[in-house]
């Protein structure tokens, strides 16, 4: 959460020869980031991000209270000075009642008071601050609220007292279904569960901690006030705010946590500047009900930990002395500290890591050295088992070979997931229609960016990302490592698919692709590999063919093993045989007879198709000794009375 | 003999020197040295030389032929460098060349495939865990409790699947941290297992109990595809983070430095530094902000940087109760962990300057091609 405060306001609080610039600066290196420092008029802002951890710090006071401890840390000097605060004595002979009766489990503190005031328009250094802050300067009554929150960091209310009916507040849940008027005139229905204060009429008259109501909220002819504070339980509030959307600087800032020992300091505050700018007369006595006292915590750090955690060595007097210098009280013992959490950091430092985080913040993370953390042991790198070395080998290999590697969405529309949606794992909170399913299959996301991209004639491109399948209950789902393919253009036929997928599978050392037809009803084929159905191609258009495969079933195959094969010592004879086949006749089957006819056949391929007429070249070896014409010729004719019987084909 | 011989050297040789390409020398070779050349009968009757002077004229054939053929290979030679004189001639060299395919890897990958080699070389080795995440890994195992703001619904995508009673709802994991307690749990149980396989006494075999015995040593390194629940300029709701993880014994502040030093000039360049600022993570303790000198004013403070720092991503301590759910005692060992974008990182070092992150996913293809 961000906030904005004048430099000219910090140092009401804060005395320093340091300047703004050095001030955030020292504050972004060893408390919170300091975004920006602008001029205002003669003035500086300073926009601070706070982690939500340190609701501490969303104030004046916070940052005062930290800048005075880390400026010195810089060389510089830095001081707190005290705040102007007033105590609340009554000085009206007519005083008032108010009865709050609070719920404990809702709310941990409420003070209040009530206060005869003028209304009238704020002075400039209010109007500035709050200016800066981002917040509406509206009357004097309104904007010392907001000033307080600014400046002290405790979120409080103004109430018109003479509209509270029976001058009564009962704290209390809201039930769902009831309605409310927040003082912004919009209406929202509650869901039940929310803080909320009752006028002992069943009228709700505040959300507590978030918005006031319009019908308890101070108009332009409020008298009375009631000046009121409410440390309430984070979580409710969180859940009001978001539940309603209503994101005021109140909720965000209760919804962190408040240290409610700053209530009464806060309220004394309010006091001062109510009579100082508004003639405010104190007319009731102050309501501190308190049933949420914080319970101060000490935690035991040992010294060695410290500076285990942080590498450095640090004595322990140091240590103290950094602890000390921030709030916190110390005791040492045998090497160890017992040091106790001030108020403010109640929610944030409750374990022994929580303390060494600030010796090592104060002793400056840019004071400790940079090294290395060496090695003992190492995890065994297997390059042949290692699914990144494939996969990038693949992609470099695709790289190569001309083709362009896209990332698509995980999630798809409902048109683009492949199969009945009560197969798909679907997002219950969806951004938009289009990114709903988790896709099965990459071809459709694939075939997207062929669309998208429709003046680029020839188009090759690949991806290789997870696809997501559904499992059993208390199973998540199973994540698919898959490589999808889309050529378009001139290459782009069965053929040039089949190729660059047999290529690709050669080059990761798989040698025996199969192909058969596919049973998926277009026009394709499947890939099998050592009898798994690891992948598809599919035909869409002239011009235009796809292909997805099961990588991560691939790769399980891959090998970088190479054998040596002794060279032959015995020269090689090849010829060419032509066929007439009819069309029907498969080349697979062909050359797998081919082959049958002697183990002294080494390699069969098809070398030539021309109309009817396919050509095989064939290469005769033996290891033994140099192969005679006779011999050959003897195979040849068992190859050409095989296939013309089997095949009723006709040697050329 | 020897004036025919002689004789048949000139010849040859004048014929040699007149030849203007590779076949006819070819042909003048089988003219003279071939089968039936005429050098070659000559040499066969070197029987009707007498016997004492049938050294000599051997002698001298030989001598005859090697003259012929280094005449040969001379001219072959000579012819060939005439050939390259008028071959370059006649060569246009700005003409374009034929080039082999050349296509393109995504801008993604080859980020992630230089993030990775930088940490090779530091012991971190990559690995991949569910992209499709139980809560539990992704938060309640990352110390965030049950009503913690980023759980809500705006930050985070929820599945429909069934909610499991210890492990929650199944979601997209929002960041590459999911991976942490899954990589901590997998160390432990391998070194239980090996353990038991070495039937060692001492070690705590038992499941119930932390880890603390020998020789843990994490350093994991995790790319992954992340999802947020939100689409800008500066935003996709599919990215990419990379989360690196070490865990051991005295494992420190400084050694976080050190990573994170080493990665910076690395990737960045030597001229480039970093600094950590505090922060806060549920799931470290202490926690980071880190920062890294920009690029274009090197660190002097310029108008696309803070003061001259560009914030880099988070990282911190890990916290003592994610290294409980991680099965590691803490009291034994520590760690520290970083998450940042892959995307972001990117940006900062290559000064694409893209006006909208959503082009990285575009899949425009004039875009793809550029890199």
């Amino acid at each position: 959460m961000d906030i904005k405060i004048l430099d000219s306001h910090l140092r009401e609080q804060l005395e320093t020869n340091a300047k703004p610039m050095d001030i955030a600066k020292a504050l972004s290196l060893s408390s919170a980031s300091i975004e920006r420092v602008e001029p205002f008029g003669k003035d500086w802002v300073y926009s601070v991000e706070v982690t939500t951890n340190r609701p501490d710090m969303l104030s004046v006071k916070g940052l005062a209270r930290e800048a005075a401890t880390v400026l010195p840390q810089f060389g510089y000097n830095a001081k707190l000075l005290p705040i102007k605060l007033a105590h609340p004595k009554k000085d009206t002979k007519d005083s008032v009642e108010i009865h709050v009766v609070n719920n404990d489990k809702l709310v941990r503190r409420i003070c209040g008071i009530v206060l005869d005031v003028d209304k009238k328009e704020s002075p400039q250094f209010v109007k500035d601050s709050l200016e800066a802050a981002g917040i509406r300067s509206l009357n004097n009554l309104v904007d010392i609220t907001n000033y307080v929150m600014l400046e002290i960091g405790h979120p409080c209310h103004v109430f018109d007292y003479d509209r509270l009916k029976n001058h009564t507040l009962i704290i209390r849940e809201s039930k769902k279904g009831e309605k409310i008027i927040t003082l912004d005139k919009k209406e929202h229905m509650l869901s039940g569960g929310d803080i909320v204060a009752d006028n002992g009429e069943g009228e709700i008259i505040d959300l507590l901690g978030i918005m006031g109501t319009a019908n308890s909220v101070v108009t332009d002819n409020t008298k009375h006030i009631l000046f009121f504070f409410d440390n309430n339980d984070p979580w409710r509030i969180r859940k009001t705010s978001m539940g309603l959307a209503i994101r005021t600087d109140a909720a965000a800032l209760n919804e962190k946590g408040v240290d409610p020992e700053l209530a009464m300091e806060a309220l004394e505050r309010g006091v001062a500047l109510y009579k100082e700018l508004a003639g405010a007369k104190v007319m009731s006595d102050v309501i501190d009900i308190y049933p949420g006292k914080v319970k101060s915590t000490t935690i035991t750090v040992n010294n060695d930990d410290i500076c285990r955690t942080i590498g450095v060595t640090i004595p322990i007097r140091q240590s103290d002395k950094i602890l000390k210098s921030l709030g916190f009280e110390v005791e040492q013992k045998n090497g160890s500290l017992m040091v106790k959490v001030p108020s403010w950091r109640e929610l944030d430092v409750t374990i022994p890591e929580d303390v060494i985080e600030e010796v090592a913040r104060m002793y400056g993370y840019h004071n400790i050295p940079t090294e290395l953390p060496p090695f003992k042991h190492a995890k065994f790198y297997h390059q042949s088992t290692n699914q990144f070395f494939w996969e990038q080998k693949a992609k470099e290999a695709l790289k190569y070979w001309g083709l362009t590697e896209v990332y698509t969405y995980s999630t798809v529309s409902e048109t683009m997931f492949e199969g009945p949606l009560d197969e798909a794992v679907t997002l219950a909170n969806p951004l938009d229609v289009d990114h709903t399913y988790l896709r099965k299959t990459l071809t459709p996301s694939l075939l997207a960016v062929i669309a998208e991209n429709k003046s680029f004639e020839n188009v090759a491109i690949f991806e290789i990302a997870n696809v997501y399948r559904k499992n059993k209950t208390n199973k998540l789902p199973t994540e698919i490592r898959t490589l999808g393919i889309v050529l378009k253009g001139k290459e782009g036929d069965f053929y040039h698919a089949k190729g660059l997928i047999e290529q690709l599978l050669s080059d990761i050392g798989i040698t025996n692709p199969l192909w058969k037809d596919s049973d998926m009803g277009g026009i394709g084929a499947a890939l099998y590999l050592d009898k798994v159905h690891v992948g598809d191609i599919e035909v869409m258009d002239k011009g235009l063919v796809t292909a997805e495969l099961n990588f991560e079933e691939t790769i399980k195959l891959a090998t970088l093993k190479k054998t040596y094969t002794p060279l032959a010592k015995y020269p090689a004879i090849t010829e060419d045989i032509s066929f007439v086949l009819p069309q029907e006749i498969k080349t697979g089957d062909v050359i797998e007879e081919i082959q049958k006819q002697s183990t002294l056949i080494k390699e069969v391929s098809l070398l030539d198709i021309f109309e009817q007429t396919r050509t095989f070249h064939i290469l005769y070896q033996s290891k033994e000794r140099n192969l005679t014409t006779e011999e050959v010729g003897e195979i040849r004719k068992k190859i050409i009375g095989s296939v013309e019987m089997k095949f009723k084909g006709k040697v050329k | 003999m020897e004036e025919k011989l002689m004789s048949l050297k000139n010849d040859a040789v004048s014929l040699i020197l007149d030849a203007s390409d590779e076949k006819t020398l070819e042909e003048i070779k089988l003219q003279f040295l071939g089968r039936s050349g005429r050098l070659t009968l000559t040499l066969k009757e070197i029987t009707k030389v007498p016997l004492e002077r049938r050294a000599e004229v051997g002698s001298l054939a030989n001598e005859v032929k090697q003259s012929v053929e280094e005449a040969i290979e001379r001219q072959k030679q000579i012819l060939k460098h005439q050939t390259i004189k008028v071959r370059k001639q006649t060569l246009d060299v700005t003409n374009p060349g034929i080039k082999p395919p050349l296509g393109h890897l995504h801008l993604i990958t080859q980020a992630m495939e230089e993030i990775t080699s930088i940490f090779d070389k530091i012991g971190f080795t990559r690995v991949r865990y569910p992209e499709v995440e139980w809560d539990y890994y992704a938060f309640t195992a990352l110390n965030f409790p049950e009503n913690h703001p980023a759980r809500d619904d705006w930050e985070t995508f929820f599945t429909t699947e069934q909610t499991d009673s210890e492990k929650g709802q199944i979601i997209l994991t929002p960041h590459t941290s999911s991976g942490q307690v899954r990589e901590m749990e997998r160390s432990v149980a391998k070194l239980r297992e090996l353990a038991r396989e070495r039937s060692e006494t001492g070690v705590d075999g038992s499941k119930d109990k932390l880890y603390s015995g020998p020789d843990l040593s994490i350093r994991m390194l995790n790319i992954a595809k992340c999802y947020r629940r939100q689409s800008d300029v500066s935003h996709t709701q599919m990215f990419h983070q990379f989360e690196g993880l070490c865990v051991g014994e005295n494992i420190s502040i400084v050694h976080l430095k050190g990573v994170l030093d080493y990665f910076v000039k690395s990737y960045f360049g030597e001229n480039r530094t970093s600094r950590i600022r505090p922060y806060h993570f549920q799931f470290t303790e202490p926690s980071f902000e880190i920062d890294v000198t920009c690029g274009v004013c090197l660190g002097k403070g310029c108008k696309l940087c803070k003061a001259g720092w560009l914030e880099m991503g988070g990282a911190g301590m890990v916290h003592p109760n994610v290294l409980t759910y991680g099965g590691i005692d803490p009291k034994k060992y520590s760690g520290f962990a970083f998450g940042w974008g892959v995307e972001r990182v990117l940006m900062m070092k290559e000064g694409i300057e893209i006006d909208d992150l959503r082009l990285l996913y575009s899949n425009k293809l004039e875009f793809l091609e550029q890199f």
